[in-house]
Parts: structure tokens; sequence; C-alpha cells
């Protein structure tokens, strides 16, 4: 027997105990349905704008580009040049307002899987 | 995700832990999207576009400053161009005007125009004789009207408007190359 014929076991979308993934599929869903999600990523960016958040993620990218030559910059780099600090300094006010909406929206949709 | 469990101080709440990752998530398309345009900003040297822009600003700023000939009306237009000439502030040439036959100074050619040709507002009294003669070639189906048949409608219709002035000398202009 060949080793290609034995396949490797179909890789399983669940990276998680199955349960909790699908509440937060359903979670997205819903987010999405509602046109809410739409609203939260509309608010979210404008927040970081103001903030100058995304100034400071650009001149981020833009020091890198500029390091690794422009032409070499692939987009998966500058989200991983990005994510670390970028999660660590969105502003408190921010993040605190976006959960609080968050929060509002889970309560006021009925979850039928919890 | 291993950033949950540093969120997590052991006592937030299933809504809490589930709203954490919700905008996590959003976070996370955020930063696609600003990762995206970065990296199309990156390989199409627009932020180097941008550079050699600020660059050139300073460079004309720089000549300005270095320009000896600047007599006191220092504006924009005292730079030293791309053959290395200077320009006075205001043109200086004098010339006669090709209407009226006046000597004038190319710098104000044009406001003399304005009056000379009555195109102006304030010049109006002195011009309704020419706008006068416009719309009356007009009325005896000149060409001009081919040209702007909306305005003809209301010049017909409102005229004692100001509008059907403004008309008239736009007309003016044509009246004259028939001529």
């Amino acid at each position: 027997m060949r080793a290609s014929i034995n396949r490797p076991p179909t890789p399983n979308p669940d990276e998680e105990p199955e349960k909790e993934l699908s509440v937060q599929e359903i979670i997205n869903i819903k987010l999405i349905e509602s046109g809410e999600k739409e609203k939260l990523m509309e608010l979210l960016r404008e927040r970081l704008i103001e903030c100058g958040w995304r100034d400071e993620m650009k001149a981020l990218c833009r020091a890198y580009a500029r390091k690794k030559g422009r032409n070499n910059v692939t987009v998966d780099d500058l989200v991983q040049v990005i994510t670390p600090k970028g999660r660590a300094t969105v502003p408190d006010s921010v993040k605190a307002e976006l959960l609080q909406r968050i929060r509002s929206f889970l309560t006021s949709v009925p979850l039928e899987a919890l | 995700m291993s950033q949950m469990s540093a969120l997590n101080d052991g006592s937030l709440s299933p809504l809490s832990q589930r709203a954490s990752r919700c905008f996590d998530n959003l976070l996370e398309s955020i930063i696609v999207d600003v990762a995206s345009e970065c990296h199309r900003i990156a390989r199409l040297g627009l932020d180097r576009n941008l550079e050699e822009e600020e660059e050139e600003l300073r460079l004309s700023a720089q000549a300005r400053v270095a320009d000896p000939g600047s007599s006191g009306e220092s504006n924009s237009k005292n730079v030293i161009d791309i053959f290395g000439q200077t320009h006075p502030a205001i043109a200086s040439e004098t010339f006669d005007c090709m209407n009226c036959g006046r000597p004038v100074t190319a710098g104000r050619f044009a406001p003399h125009l304005e009056k000379c040709m009555g195109k102006g507002r304030k010049a109006r009294t002195k011009v309704t004789r020419s706008s006068t003669i416009a719309r009356n070639r007009h009325s005896r189906g000149s060409p001009v009207t081919v040209y702007a048949p909306y305005s003809n409608a209301t010049n017909s219709s409102r005229v004692s408007n100001g509008t059907t002035r403004t008309a008239g000398e736009e007309y003016g202009d044509f009246t004259f190359e028939e001529s």
C-alpha cells in the first residue's frame, strides 16, 4: 500500500470542544442576520480611527515595508506585524463600549443552544 | 485562542467570555483590513509618492527662500521654475487692449477685460449697451442662440431679471467673434 493511499483523517473544523464552538457560530449567525455585526464593525472602525490607532498600525506597516523592501511584503506579514500591538493598544474605553454593546445584544437575542 | 486565558481572571461569566470573543473577531477583521490596505500602499509605492511630494514641497519652499529677487511681494509666484527663471509676482509688461485700445498692464489685464467686455458684475451699467446689442442680435435669430438654448428660453420669459443680463453678457463674447 502506498503512503498516499492512507489519507490523513479529514481535519476536524472544530478546534475546540464542540459545544462551545457551535454556540459561537450561532452567535455569529445571529449577529450577521440582525445586521448588528456590521454596525459593531462600523462603530469599532470609527473609534479606532478617532483615537489614532489606525494611524499607528499604518505607521508600523510602513516601517516594516521600508525595512523589508516594499515588494517583499505580504498581507500575512503585515497582519503578524500589527496583531500583537494592535490588540494591546486598543483603548480601554473603546473596548468597554464595544463589549457593552455586544453583551446587550447577546442578552437581547434568545440563543436556544444556551 | 490563548489570549482568552489572559483576559480571563477566572470569574468571567460565559456571557462576558462570548462577548470578548466576538470583540476579538471584530478586531481581527479590522486588523486584516488595515494590513490589506497597507500592503496595497506598500506594493503600489503610494507611501513613497507621499514622501516625494513632501520633499518637493520642501524644495520649492527652499527655492522660494533662496530667491533673492523677491521685491516684497513674496508669494508663491516668486519661485524658480524648472528652467531656472524667476518671474515677478505681478506681470508688469504693458500692451494695448484689443477691445478698447487702451494701454494696460499685463497683471491687470483680466480685471480690465471684466470691465471692458462687460463680464464683471460692477461694470454692468456701462455695459448694458453691448448686452442690448447682443440681445437684439439673437432676437433676430442669430446662431448664438444654438449654444445655450436653455438660457435663451429663460431670457424670453424673464426679461427684467438679472439672469437675462448675465446670459446677454456671455453672448456678448460670441457676437464680438462674429463681427
